[in-house]
């Protein structure tokens, strides 16, 4: 339903982002979600019948890369600065599925 | 199989042949390079770093979209497709939404000799992921490591519609499908590498009016694998269905070592990736003068070549169909036949020994050292029959690994004009008219004297001739004087 958000939909979208909430930061999530959203509503009285959806207000010719490598000297400073690294490896928690995923 | 109604689409992901990544400028060189070296603020989603894309990704996308017939979409719209996973730096990745480069095309490739489509559903450019490791230097057993050298490597992603009805036909569709990427020189299309990746879709039934459970299969990494897994894949789904039961949809994963599909571990709970485009990337419109250049790119692709042999060069389907498969081999036949205007003695010889030595060193017609004017110098040899076929296979084994000549290796081996066929004839004539009465023998049935009349013809050619090429001779000129 427009213009309406259930505190259900606010614990999914947490959990969607990995983040714990206790029950009172969550009824604040969700009071503020729905209040953004009423704000928005007011968008529907407009007529935007002949309005295609827009994601950008701006339509230039955006600057493109030329399709040439350039080296970065950056990398094993930012292995020392991983919360845990081994090797030239970042290392993470065993990932138990073998798929990698990308879709 | 009777009564089993299949229904196949594939989701197909190519790695774009670019030099640079696809919002950044680190090489796409990663194959066998240190891990982590590869990489950047960027592809490693530092914060702060705005990605700024790669013409050439855009370039090779739309060149995909166009040849494979899609009605290329106006704007360039970058979604974000959200998702947490290791390999996966920024938590997103940089995907296409509702505004693929390519909508509603057809590939066409052939099952048997015969024409088949698959409708195109879409077309679109996003970036890889990384890599995750299980074992290797400083990986310890009980955690993983990753490597961000693959992250940001541009990929196109294409999706059939489910118009695909068998296993075989699927496995066809996805072999014209890597010819083509091929062809344009948009990807090198190779499985084993995952340069080339592909999951499929699948349903059963077992009436052709009601659609069976979509079953996703995924980890298939070979031709072969994608054929096993669905056949498997349809096999276990008919049982079901004939025992009464009903397949689950779900996600499934081809077990290569046990060749069999067992359900993913991932989440029951249906996937929200929360597209929405991409704030640090402009949405813009693609210009028609670059379209208009893109399309003058796009080469013969690989049937409409295949008809075009089969129609200039009178070649069989079967023959023809193999030949063009591999660009640069079907090129070779084309050069070598300007050289040697036989079309069909030169397409035997590319798909037999040609093919046979490609296969034996593992090399790929590119990398092999005989050029098309070489194997036409040899093949006129035949022709002029200054040497037999069977000496020319082994000459032109020679050449192959040597990178020598046709003459060059006649030379090194010690194989003269002397010895060459037209000559060798003369001598084994000469021995047969000189020695009656081990002729009378061997046609009496004693093989030995075959082995002394081989014995004079190498003592004439002083150990020069090929005593096999020698026994052919001998054999044909004994047996047609019968």
């Amino acid at each position: 339903m427009p213009g309406h958000v259930s505190l259900e939909e606010v614990r999914k979208i947490a959990q969607l982002a990995k983040l714990s909430f206790s029950e009172e930061e969550l009824t604040r999530f969700f009071q503020d979600i729905s209040d953004i959203i009423a704000h928005f509503e007011k968008l529907n009285e407009l007529d935007l019948e002949d309005v295609s959806p827009t994601s950008h207000i701006s339509w230039s010719q955006p600057p493109m890369n030329p399709d040439e490598p350039v080296d970065w000297q950056g990398s094993d400073l930012v292995l020392k600065h991983a919360p845990c690294a081994a090797g030239r490896y970042f290392i993470v928690p065993k990932v138990v599925e073998k798929e990698e995923k990308l879709s | 199989m009777e009564g089993v109604y299949v229904t196949i689409g594939l989701e197909v992901h190519c790695q774009l042949l670019t030099q640079a990544k696809m919002f950044c400028r680190c090489s796409t060189d990663y194959i066998g390079k240190t891990p982590n070296t590869l990489v950047c603020p960027v592809c490693m989603g530092l914060p702060g770093a705005l990605p700024v894309l790669n013409r050439k990704a855009l370039e090779l996308a739309i060149k995909t979209a166009l040849a494979l017939r899609c009605e290329i979409l106006p704007e360039v719209v970058f979604h974000r497709k959200n998702y947490f996973y290791p390999d996966l730096p920024k938590g997103y990745q940089i995907s296409q939404y509702d505004f693929p480069i390519g909508v509603r095309g057809v590939l066409e490739f052939a099952l048997e000799g015969e024409r088949r489509k698959v409708r195109i559903r879409r077309v679109h450019v996003e970036e890889d992921a990384g890599k995750l490791v299980h074992e290797g230097l400083g990986v310890e057993r009980n955690v993983s490591g990753v490597d961000f050298n693959r992250a940001g490597i541009p990929l196109v992603e294409i999706v059939t519609e489910p118009d695909l009805h068998s296993p075989e036909e699927a496995k066809e569709c996805l072999i014209m499908l890597r010819s083509i990427v091929r062809y344009l020189g948009v990807s090198d299309g190779n499985m084993e590498e995952g340069s080339l990746r592909c999951d499929a879709n699948v349903s059963v039934s077992l009436s052709p009016d009601t659609q069976g459970a979509k079953v996703e299969i995924k980890n298939m990494n070979s031709f072969r694998s994608v054929f096993r897994a669905l056949s498997y894949e349809v096999e276990r789904q008919a049982a079901l269905l004939r025992e009464g039961k009903f397949p689950v949809q779900e996600t499934r994963h081809w077990d290569e070592v046990r060749q069999v599909t067992v359900p993913s571990r991932g989440k029951e709970e249906a996937e929200d990736y929360r597209y929405f485009p991409d704030p640090d990337l402009l949405p813009f419109r693609i210009p028609q003068d670059m379209l208009e250049e893109i399309k003058a790119t796009i080469p013969e692709l690989p049937l409409q070549k295949k008809e075009r042999f089969m129609r200039e060069y009178e070649l069989a389907e079967p023959e023809a169909h193999i030949l063009v498969q591999d660009k640069d081999l079907a090129e070779f036949f084309e050069a070598c036949v300007r050289e040697f205007p036989a079309p069909r003695t030169v397409c035997n010889f590319v798909l037999t020994e040609v093919l046979k030595n490609l296969n034996a060193f593992n090399m790929t017609i590119r990398e092999s050292k005989v050029t098309p004017g070489m194997l036409a110098e040899l093949l006129r040899m035949v022709e002029r029959k200054e040497i037999g076929i069977s000496l020319a296979k082994g000459i032109f084994e020679e050449m192959f690994a040597t990178g020598m000549s046709a003459r060059e290796v006649m030379a090194k081996k010690g194989i003269s004009f002397l010895t060459s066929e037209r000559d060798l004839e003369k001598i084994v004539r000469q021995v047969i008219e000189e020695n009656p009465q081990s002729v009378a023998d061997y046609l009496g049935g004693k093989d030995k004297a075959l082995h002394f009349l081989i014995g004079q013809v190498m003592k004439v050619t002083k150990g020069q001739a090929n005593p096999e090429v020698v026994k052919n001779l001998l054999l044909r000129e004994l047996t047609s004087g019968e």
